[in-house]
């Protein structure tokens, strides 16, 4: 692959010269091998095993699926009817019998069945948690514990493993024991964490009203991420003393612990966050607009910026009164939408890409300018799943693989982010219930 | 054994003794280029657990989110927002426009085990701090650039801001009724998930440098992090349609759904599976609907029409419910419901209290407060809180003499060339107004002088 050299559109006023060449020809060339084969390099995490252990918990999931790209070997156990995750999947869409959702995250993984209702499936639990690195344990919290395989008897048999719970409420508090019953979802996580009650336009008519879901599993990948994360922390802490310990993830809290802006707000205001539909409550413009013939996304973030819009808007009429931030921000929404209808109106006129390209023309003049005063609008398409398939960026950089997954060829997201020694990988998907049953218990000598 | 678990758990969590535990990082150095969110994130995880985070800002002018706060509403002159991504750093200000500001940014890129930026694409490449100089002198250095679409491919020179991402990722049209109102996920979503998955990345080649001692350059795109997390690629794949936002119900379980209680209160409820389904019937009293073949099996009950008539009975029943009577029977039968919390709420929950996601600190310059904690719990190497953020260049005589082994009289002539300076009399950058700098310890530094 070569670096493509002309026609790419500098935003930069520091992106110029010969000494700036030079420097991105040796960084196109690191590129160059960041974006090639992963053949040849080394797995990150080939010397360790996970085993995953877990019921309808989609970060579980998720975080064992990463761990699997990054090269650890993971065993999936479900009992002998499947995990019933499996059937979780949009609308019902499935490829003999498996979801969307859970072929999505059994990267590289091997499955397992054990029937933990029988001595014997404890009995080969326990062997396999004795060869484990990482015990991820997605179970109701304390289930594990009272079969004899959970952290406590790991730490009796002074094992010494990453033991990664995930669980709504978490495996401690006096909480998380009453609530150890109420089972994951990412809507019902969602809500716990406050983040529907943030979206949505209150003005609408009933049900319209309401707080909205995101319409993605924004907590479930939230606490998946952060459960391999803090295993990883952990695993990085056995590397160096060979010390294991227990790591705890409530996914009805991680979102909003994360993100934080939930309890800044609370303690700060004492008052909840209103809806406030499209707009935001730190600066204007920052949403969605309806163009001739579709959505267009507009920010602006500093002032000058702002001054940008109204450059391309040729709406300098509306500078004196909309000057500052402060006069922008949403605490007065009545006013606010009195700029929001002018910026409507005008956005209105244009199609997406006429908008799109004069605030690009602007920003690339405004770049060169020294002092920045000139301002940095941005704006681009607002892009259905569809349209962002068509986008050659996403080509060159192979961010989307069709899979073989059991015979049918599935598009799925690349693994992320892009290391330059070690890539993640998407090596398979093999899903089917009990796939790797006659290896796995081979390898590590468990009774048929 | 005997011994309830719980007892057991709390044991190990237990948050009295927190500040006698080990910290995983120490010892770790961090050079943190970073500004606004993506970036400082990362460098965020790395400094609760222990890492010496350094983070380099424009003499007087500093990282602009500093200055950025909702409703334009400020805490002891700081961004409250910008506080909560700056625990535990170090804040020195360098003039990277200069050449002797550069030579000060690579002499600690030296010294440090990962560097952090979210510039654009190439832009420390240009300026001569990328990659290909720093590990030249620093081969073990783990070098982590952020950015909207990656470091290659045909818009990587483009400008992004998580509302961006979310545009180009294809996410933005998913959330709301109807394709005439949608809406953006609230409180830059677009940075803190490319920014967790970062932390993972850096993370695993912290992995890689442990067993090798070979450092290597990541990639972190907002954009590809958010395709990470979509469902619809594979969708439209298998079923050639497209899939739309879909309000209040989650396609992918039935019932579900934000439903408004006889109380006024919202709560929520989704039902992934067979056993839920039937726990949530025995809840509701209404055993006979387990018998219909229309909601029997989970693919059938999630068919359009089945699901929106399941979750029309679960509506009507709802409305004659007392919000705390449904979170009581989700307990007892075991179905997942959640009322939908607010800010106040979040803030105020003793729960999170006692897993130390809402922490009460203290802080030698900006004394109490409540503040978001951790977002996971560690029995052995717990997040530490040590210090809030400081004003631009407060750590400059603390860190310019003690990892670059400076003198006082080098550094006073930096300051006249000004490669390095402090922080500007505007809010977000400048300390308390009560705050009595003259007697700072860390300001007044002085090697071998310290108490």
């Amino acid at each position: 692959m070569k670096p493509e050299k002309s026609k790419e559109k500098v935003f930069s006023r520091h992106l110029t010269g010969k000494a700036a060449s030079e420097h991105l020809a040796n960084f196109n060339k690191l590129l160059a091998d960041l974006m090639g084969s992963s053949e040849g390099k080394p797995e990150v995490l080939d010397d360790t095993a996970v085993i995953e252990i877990s019921e309808a918990n989609f970060p579980a999931l998720i975080s064992a699926s990463i761990l699997g790209e990054l090269g650890a070997e993971v065993i999936k156990v479900e009992p002998p009817d499947g995990d019933p995750a499996r059937k979780v999947t949009q609308y019902g869409v499935n490829v003999d019998g498996i979801g969307i959702p859970f072929m999505m995250e059994s990267r590289n993984k091997q499955h397992i069945t054990l029937d933990l209702k029988t001595e014997k499936g404890i009995e080969n639990l326990k062997k396999l948690i004795t060869k484990a690195d990482i015990v991820i344990d997605g179970m109701k919290p304390g289930f594990l514990d009272s079969l004899g395989v959970g952290y406590r008897q790991c730490v009796e048999q002074k094992l010494s493993l990453v033991y990664l719970a995930i669980s709504p409420y978490g495996h401690f508090t006096a909480k998380g024991k009453a609530c150890a019953n109420i089972p994951d979802t990412d809507l019902t996580a969602q809500s716990e964490s406050a983040y529907p009650f943030l979206t949505g336009n209150p003005q609408a008519p009933e049900p319209y009203n309401y707080p909205v879901k995101a319409g993605v599993w924004v907590a479930s990948y939230m606490s998946g991420v952060l459960a391999v994360s803090g295993a990883l922390t952990a695993l990085l802490y056995k590397r160096k003393t060979g010390e294991g310990q227990m790591v705890d993830i409530a996914s009805y809290d991680a979102l909003t612990s994360w993100m934080g802006y939930s309890t800044i707000w609370g303690v700060n205001f004492r008052k909840p966050r209103m809806r406030v539909g499209n707009m935001d409550w730190n600066t204007f413009p920052y949403g969605y607009y309806e163009a001739k013939d579709g959505f267009v996304t507009i920010a602006a973030g500093a002032d000058q910026d702002f001054r940008g819009f109204l450059k391309i808007f040729k709406r300098w009429d509306l500078e004196n009164d909309w000057r500052f931030v402060f006069d922008r921000i949403t605490d007065d929404l009545d006013k606010v939408k009195v700029l929001e209808s002018e910026f409507k109106k005008e956005i209105m006129k244009n199609t997406r890409k006429e908008i799109v390209q004069k605030t690009i023309a602007l920003s690339q003049k405004a770049a060169k300018d020294r002092l920045r005063g000139q301002g940095f609008p941005i704006a681009v398409e607002t892009l259905s799943p569809r349209e962002v398939l068509n986008e050659e960026h996403w080509k060159v950089r192979k961010s989307f693989l069709d899979v073989d997954a059991g015979g049918t060829k599935v598009k799925m997201p690349a693994p992320t982010p892009k290391l330059s020694a070690t890539p993640l990988r998407l090596k398979r998907i093999e899903c089917a219930l009990g796939a790797h049953n006659k290896q796995v218990f081979t390898k590590y000598g468990l009774n048929e | 054994m005997n011994k309830d678990y719980f007892t057991f758990t709390d044991g190990l969590f237990d948050r009295s003794n927190i500040s006698e535990k080990q910290q995983v990082f120490k010892g770790l150095r961090v050079l943190d280029f970073s500004h606004i969110i993506f970036g400082s994130i990362i460098s965020k995880w790395l400094s609760m657990f222990g890492a010496e985070v350094i983070k380099i800002e424009e003499p007087y002018e500093g990282d602009a989110w500093r200055s950025a706060t909702y409703w334009a509403k400020y805490w002891k002159d700081s961004s409250p927002f910008f506080q909560c991504l700056h625990w535990n750093k170090r804040f020195v200000g360098i003039d990277l426009k200069t050449q002797k500001g550069k030579e000060l940014a690579l002499d600690l890129a030296k010294k440090a085990d990962v560097v952090v930026e979210n510039f654009r694409a190439g832009l420390m490449e240009a300026w001569g701090l990328g990659y290909t100089t720093v590990s030249k002198t620093n081969p073990k250095v783990i070098y982590v650039s952020c950015s909207g679409y990656g470091q290659w491919g045909p818009l990587r020179f483009f400008p992004s801001w998580d509302l961006v991402a979310q545009s180009m990722s294809g996410v933005a049209l998913l959330t709301g009724f109807d394709e005439k109102q949608t809406y953006k996920l609230p409180d830059f979503y677009g940075d803190f998930l490319p920014g967790i998955f970062g932390v993972m990345g850096t993370l695993s080649a912290l992995h890689h440098r442990e067993r090798t001692g070979k450092g290597q350059f990541l990639d972190v795109s907002q954009v590809e992090v958010l395709f990470r997390m979509m469902h619809h690629w594979s969708y439209m794949d298998i079923t050639g349609e497209d899939l739309k936002s879909t309000g209040n119900v989650d396609p992918a379980m039935a019932p579900s759904g934000i439903f408004k209680t006889r109380d006024e209160q919202f709560v929520s409820i989704a039902i992934a599976t067979d056993e839920q389904f039937t726990a949530l019937l025995k809840a509701m009293n209404k055993m006979e609907i387990a018998q219909d073949p229309r909601f029997q099996e989970t693919f059938e009950r999630l068919k359009p029409a089945n699901a929106s008539e399941i979750c029309n009975i679960v509506e009507v029943w709802v409305k004659r419910q007392q919000l705390s009577d449904i979170i009581a029977l989700a307990q007892e039968c075991g179905f997942p419901a959640a009322e939908v919390k607010n800010d106040l709420q979040i803030a105020n929950d003793e729960w999170r209290r006692e897993r130390g996601s809402v922490i009460e600190f203290e802080d030698d310059m900006y004394g109490k407060g409540t503040w978001p904690g951790s977002p996971v719990a560690l029995e052995k190497t717990p997040v530490q809180f040590k210090s809030q953020q400081r004003p631009i260049g407060y750590h400059n005589q603390y860190i310019f003499q003690n990892v670059l082994n400076l003198s006082k009289d080098e550094i006073r002539a930096l300051e006249k060339s000004h490669a390095i300076g402090y922080w500007g009399n505007c809010i977000g950058q400048r300390p308390p107004t009560y705050y009595d700098m003259s007697k700072d310890p860390i300001v007044n530094f002085t090697k071998g002088n310290e108490k």
